[in-house]
C-alpha cells in the first residue's frame, strides 16, 4: 500500500514539473572565501534548480555550505572575503551577480525573501512589529505609511497573532512568536520564493509544530517557491517535494522527497540516515559515520566524502563523480552508489 | 576499572540488588523573583534509578529538567525534598561522605565549548579530579589519564593540546572522560548530544551506551530530543512546568501515551514519514513559565480535552497501569484518542 | 600555558618585541645611570644654561642640551626617568594587587560583598582621578610615599571592574561548574580555575594602568605636586621648560618623547601580551 503511495507522491512531483518552469538557478557555483591563514572552499560546483511553486529542502550539517548558497540566490555573500571562482546564480533567467543595484534592491524583500534562524536577533528591537513588517510594503509596493500598517496587521492575523499587536515590540513577544513575525514580514509582498534557514532550529517542539502547520497552509495558499534549509529530515519530510542534500560544498544527492528518503543512493545520505535515533521500531545500535565532517579549508581530494566511504575504491581518491540520474526524480553524485530500500520505521 | 588509586571506608558501602541507586523524593526548587513572585522551577519531582539503569527526562523550555538536574549534583541548593545515593542521604551529607559524593555522582554538560577550561590543555583537564581529592602519584595520574582516554577512545596524541583546538564531538568525550574520572557510577547527562552535529551524536550515544553496559552506569538522561531519549532510556519521565506528568517504560510512553501532553508532544515532532500525512495535535499558545502557578491542572490553560474541574485541583502523579504514572483525571479518555494519532508514528 | 608556545609566540608578535624592546632599553637606559652619567642632575651651573644639544665628545658634552640652570637635560632625562619608572611599577603593582583581589572576591561571591565593593568603586570614579590625586597631594604634602598613595587610590578600581567582570562571566561558565562537581572548594575554583582566566586582562589593563601612571606621575609633577625641584622628573622637567619653548624646545621635546616612547610601548606590550596569552589564537 505504502508503495503505491510513494508513486502517487512521486508523479506528483513530475506533472509539477511539467507545469513549472525554473525559478531559480544554481549553475556550477565554486566560492571560496580568504581567511587570515587560509582559503575555506564554501562552495565546490554547486548545482540546484528551484522550480516555481515547490518547496525544495536543502539538507546538510554545519559547514556543509547551505546558508552560503542561500546567500548567494541573494547576491548577499560578503564583497571583501568572498570570492566567486565560478558559476553562476539566475532569478527568472536573469544572472543575480549582474544585476543592477536596482534591480537586486527590488528583488530581496520583493521577490525574494528570507527567514532566520535566530528569532531574538532578527527583529530590529527598537521598531515595533508593525513597522518591521511594513517596511518592505512601504519599499516594494510603494504603500503609504497607514495603508501598510493596515495590511501589516492582516498580516499578523494570517500568521495568527492578533492584528492589534502592531504596535507591540519585539521583545513582548516570545521566541516562537517572534518567528511568526518573521513570516509576517518575509510574505508580506507575496514573494515568489521564500528562503527559510533553519526557523525552527532554536524552538521549542510544539512551537516547531505550530510554525511547521502555518508554513504548510501558507504554502497551499499561496503557492510561493520555498527554499526550505534545515538538517532536520522530519521537517523537510513534512514540507518539501524534492530534497538535496549537501556535503563539503557540493549537491552529492538530489529528487524527489519520498523516493531519496526511501532509497537513498549516496553513501553520506545512506549514513546519514542510519545514524539517527528512531522513534518507533526496534532500538539498533547506530551506526556512525566513521571520520570527521570534510574541513572546507582542507578538503579531500576527489569525491570529498572518500575518507569517511565504505564504498570507497581507488577512483573516488582522484576523481569527482558528477550528478547522475537514477530515475526520473532522483539523481546522486557517487561512482557506487547504494542500491537498496530503506526502512524508515 | 580495577585501577584503584582510591580506597575510602565510604567506597565499601555496597547495596544489593533491590535498593534503588538513586532514589530523589518530593524535590522543589523555586525562585524568588523580585517584583514578580516566585518561580516554581521543580515542583515536587520524585523518582528512582536502578543500578545500570537510565531514566530519561524530556520537556521543553521551562519544564524545569535541567533544573532537577542542576539541585541532584548540588550544583543549585534545594528548596525541598530528600535525595539518596545507596541509601546516603545527599542533602545532608557530612564532608567525608560529601567527597565521596563528588567522586560516584557525576555530570555531562551540554556545551562542549564552555565546559571545558579554555586555558587548560586536556591532560591537566582530566588530571584536576586527582588533584582535588589528592589521590595518586603524578606517575599513577598519567597512567590512569591513558587508561581513561583508551577507553573513551580519545587519541594520547591530544592531550597535550588544548579544547579549541578539539572539535565538539572530541570535546564531549572528554567531558565524558572526565566524568569517568573517578569511578563514578552515576552520571547526570544534560543534553549532551544537542550542541553537536548529526553525524557526530550517534558516536557519542554508542559510546554512553558503551560505557554503560560495560562499567553498569545508571543515567539520567535529560533532553529535549525524543528520539535519542527513547533510544538509550529505560524508562522516560515527561515535564511540564516543574512536574513530571507521565513517566514510564521508554517503549510503553510511545505505544500506550496517555498525558495529554504528551500525546500532543509526541504528535508535534516531525519525521521521516514517506508515503503518509502527518495528523498532529497542534498546542495554542506559548510554553508558558512557572511563575507563580495558578490552582488546579498546569497543562489545562493549554489541553485540547480540558474540562471544568481540571482547573480546580491539581492532578497527582497517579499509577494507571503496571509502571505507567500520569498526572491526569482524564488519563483513559486521552489515551483512546492518541489512538488514532499512533497510527502515523507506527508501521 | 606550555613556555615553550609562549616564548615561540613572543618571537613573532611585532607589537611585543617593539614595547618589549623599547621598555627594556628605556630600563636599562634610567636604571644603569649611575654607571655611566657624567654630571650631576641637580647642582646648577648657571654659567652654562641654555646650551644646545651637542654631541661632539659623547656624553661628556651635553647631548641634549642644558636646561634654565645648567643642568645636563639628558642626565636629568634618565636620572627622573628612573624616578617616574620606579613610581609607576609600584604604583601599577599595588593597582593590581588591590583591584584584582576585591575583584575576584566582588565577582565570585556576589552579594553584600559585591555591593559594598562596586559602591566603593563608584565613590571613587566619581571624582577625576587627576584631580582627586591632586587634591589628596594638596592635603597631605608632596612626598613620595603620599604620591604614591595618591595614585593608587584612584586607580585601583578600573583594575577592579575589570576583574570583577570577568568573575562573573566565567562564574557561570560550565567548566567551573565541573570543577564544583568534581569536590574542588572554592579557593581551588578561585585560583586555580578562574584566575587563569582572567590573567590575560589583567596583563592588559596592567600595561594601560602603566601608561596612564606614568602620565600621571608626569602631571602632577607638572604641576608641581609630585617629584620636587631640583629632583628630576619628566613632568617638572616640562613644567619648568614651558615658558623656554619657544627658543629653547629641547628642554620639553626630550622628556615629551619620552613620556610618549614609554606609554607607547606600554601599549603595545599589553596588546602583544593579549594575544600571546590568548590560548585560542593561532600562531
Amino acid at each position: 500500500m505504502s508503495k503505491l503511495k510513494n508513486e502517487e507522491k512521486v508523479h506528483d512531483v513530475a506533472q509539477k514539473e511539467k507545469k513549472r518552469e525554473p525559478l531559480v538557478e544554481v549553475k556550477d557555483m565554486v566560492v571560496e572565501f580568504k581567511t587570515e591563514r587560509s582559503i575555506v572552499h564554501a562552495l565546490n560546483g554547486v548545482n540546484l534548480t528551484i522550480y516555481r511553486g515547490e518547496s525544495l529542502g536543502l539538507v546538510g550539517e554545519a559547514g556543509a555550505g547551505k546558508t552560503t548558497t542561500a546567500l548567494g540566490i541573494l547576491n548577499l555573500m560578503s564583497e571583501e572575503s568572498a570570492r566567486i571562482v565560478q558559476g553562476d546564480i539566475t532569478y527568472d533567467g536573469k544572472s543575480v551577480f549582474k544585476m543592477s543595484n536596482h534591480e537586486l534592491l527590488s528583488m530581496r524583500g520583493g521577490k525574494v525573501s528570507m527567514i532566520f534562524q535566530n528569532p531574538l536577533t532578527s527583529l530590529n528591537p527598537v521598531f515595533t512589529v508593525g513597522e518591521q513588517i511594513a517596511m518592505p510594503l512601504r519599499k516594494h509596493m510603494n504603500m503609504k505609511r497607514k495603508e501598510a500598517l493596515k495590511e501589516a496587521s492582516k498580516l499578523l492575523e494570517m500568521v495568527g497573532i492578533a492584528g492589534g499587536r502592531v504596535t507591540d515590540y519585539p521583545h513582548q513577544f516570545s521566541g516562537g512568536m517572534r518567528q511568526r513575525v518573521g513570516i509576517a514580514a518575509a510574505l508580506a509582498c507575496r514573494p515568489e520564493l521564500l528562503i527559510a534557514d533553519e526557523p525552527t532550529t532554536a524552538l521549542d517542539v510544539t512551537i516547531q509544530a505550530q510554525i511547521l502547520e502555518l508554513m504548510k497552509g501558507l504554502q497551499e495558499k499561496y503557492d510561493t517557491s520555498l527554499l526550505m534549509i534545515t538538517h532536520n529530515l522530519g521537517i523537510i519530510s513534512e514540507l518539501c517535494q524534492r530534497v538535496a542534500v549537501m556535503y563539503a560544498g557540493k549537491i552529492i544527492e538530489e529528487g524527489a522527497v519520498d523516493e531519496v528518503f526511501s532509497r537513498p543512493a549516496h553513501p553520506y545520505t545512506v549514513g546519514l540516515l542510519n545514524s539517527l535515533p528512531k522513534l518507533t521500531g526496534p532500538r539498533e545500535r547506530l551506526v556512525a559515520i566513521p571520520g570527521h565532517v570534510a574541513d572546507p579549508q582542507n578538503l579531500p581530494s576527489g569525491c570529498s566524502f572518500h575518507p569517511r566511504c565504505a564504498n570507497c575504491t581507488e577512483r573516488c581518491k582522484t576523481e569527482t563523480p558528477d550528478m547522475l540520474s537514477i530515475t526520473d526524480h532522483h539523481s546522486v553524485a557517487c561512482f557506487n552508489p547504494m542500491n537498496q530500500e530503506y526502512n524508515n520505521g | 576499572m580495577d585501577n584503584k588509586l582510591y580506597e575510602s571506608q565510604a567506597d565499601v558501602r555496597e547495596t544489593e540488588g533491590k535498593e534503588p541507586l538513586v532514589r530523589a523524593e518530593h524535590l522543589k526548587k523555586y525562585f524568588k523573583v523580585k517584583k514578580k513572585g516566585m518561580l516554581h522551577a521543580v515542583d515536587d519531582v520524585s523518582f528512582e534509578i536502578n543500578q545500570g539503569e537510565t531514566l530519561g527526562v524530556v520537556g521543553e523550555s521551562g519544564c524545569g529538567k535541567s533544573t532537577v538536574g542542576n539541585v541532584v549534583m548540588r550544583l543549585l541548593p534545594k528548596t525541598e525534598g530528600s535525595l539518596y545515593y545507596r541509601g546516603i542521604d545527599v542533602f545532608r551529607a557530612n564532608k567525608e561522605e560529601s567527597m565521596y559524593l563528588r567522586k560516584k555522582m557525576q555530570i555531562i554538560f551540554q556545551d562542549p565549548f564552555s565546559s571545558l577550561n579554555p586555558r587548560k590543555t586536556i591532560y591537566h583537564i582530566l588530571a584536576e579530579a586527582y588533584n582535588i581529592h589528592k589521590i595518586g602519584t603524578k606517575a599513577e595520574i598519567a597512567q590512569r589519564i591513558h587508561d581513561l582516554c583508551d577507553m573513551v577512545e580519545l587519541p594520547q596524541n591530544l592531550l597535550d593540546r588544548y579544547p579549541h583546538e578539539l572539535d565538539g564531538g572530541m570535546r564531549q568525550v572528554v567531558g565524558i572522560a572526565r566524568a569517568l574520572s573517578l569511578d563514578a557510577d552515576f552520571i547526570v547527562c544534560d543534553e549532551p548530544v544537542s550542541s553537536l552535529d548529526v553525524s557526530v551524536q550517534a558516536h557519542i550515544i554508542n559510546m554512553l551506551m558503551d560505557m554503560q553496559k560495560k562499567l553498569n552506569l545508571s543515567f539520567l538522561f535529560i533532553s529535549h530530543d525524543l528520539s535519542v531519549v527513547r533510544h538509550i532510556s529505560n524508562r522516560i519521565a515527561v515535564m511540564y512546568l516543574g512536574q513530571i506528568v507521565e513517566v514510564t517504560d521508554a517503549d510503553e510512553i510511545f505505544t500506550n501515551t496517555m498525558h495529554p501532553y504528551s500525546i500532543a508532544l509526541l504528535s508535534a515532532i516531525p519525521i521521516v514519514n514517506v508515503g503518509k500525512k502527518t495528523k498532529r495535535i497542534v498546542l495554542e499558545g506559548d510554553v508558558p513559565s512557572p511563575m507563580n502557578p495558578a490552582p488546579g491542572c498546569r497543562f489545562a490553560p493549554r489541553c485540547w480535552m480540558a474540562h471544568e474541574d481540571c482547573k480546580n485541583s491539581d492532578p497527582p502523579l497517579q499509577e494507571v497501569t503496571p509502571g505507567h504514572c500520569v498526572a491526569c483525571f482524564y488519563a483513559k479518555q486521552a489515551r483512546e484518542r492518541s489512538e488514532e494519532l499512533r497510527k502515523h508514528l507506527l508501521k | 600555558m606550555d613556555k615553550k608556545i609562549i616564548l615561540n609566540r613572543m618571537k613573532h608578535n611585532p607589537f611585543f618585541i617593539i614595547g618589549a624592546t623599547i621598555i627594556v632599553l628605556l630600563l636599562l637606559i634610567c636604571f644603569l645611570s649611575p654607571l655611566y652619567i657624567q654630571f650631576d642632575p641637580t647642582v646648577s651651573d648657571l654659567a652654562n644654561k641654555f646650551q644646545a644639544p651637542d654631541l661632539s665628545a659623547g656624553l661628556s658634552s651635553h647631548i641634549l642640551g642644558t636646561d634654565n640652570m645648567g643642568r645636563d637635560v639628558f642626565t636629568r632625562l634618565v636620572v627622573g626617568g628612573r624616578v617616574s619608572l620606579t613610581i609607576a611599577i609600584i604604583v601599577v603593582a599595588l593597582q593590581i594587587s588591590i583591584g584584582v583581589i576585591l575583584g575576584l572576591f566582588a565577582g565570585y561571591f556576589g552579594g553584600v560583598i559585591d555591593i559594598i565593593v562596586m559602591r566603593l568603586c563608584e565613590i571613587v570614579l566619581s571624582i577625576p582621578q587627576l584631580i582627586l590625586a591632586i587634591a589628596i597631594m594638596a592635603v597631605m604634602g608632596p612626598s613620595l610615599s603620599n604620591l604614591v598613595f595618591a595614585m593608587v587610590f584612584g586607580g585601583w578600581v578600573h583594575v577592579c571592574k575589570v576583574t570583577r567582570n570577568n568573575v562573573l562571566v566565567l562564574r557561570k561558565q560550565e567548566f567551573v561548574q565541573a570543577s564544583i562537581v568534581l569536590g574542588a572548594k572554592t579557593p581551588h575554583i578561585v585560583l586555580r580555575q578562574i584566575f587563569p582566566n582572567v590573567l590575560t586582562q589583567i596583563f592588559v589593563v596592567g600595561s594601560q594602568r602603566f601608561g596612564e601612571s606614568i602620565l600621571q606621575e608626569a602631571a602632577l609633577s607638572f604641576l608641581q605636586l609630585g617629584i620636587q625641584a631640583p629632583d628630576p622628573a619628566w613632568g617638572n622637567m616640562i613644567s619648568a621648560g614651558r615658558t623656554f619653548m619657544a627658543t629653547y624646545p629641547w628642554m620639553v621635546v626630550a622628556p615629551g618623547i619620552a613620556l610618549m616612547l614609554a606609554v607607547l610601548s606600554f601599549n603595545f606590550l599589553g596588546d602583544g601580551l593579549r594575544d600571546i596569552l590568548d590560548p585560542k589564537r593561532k600562531v
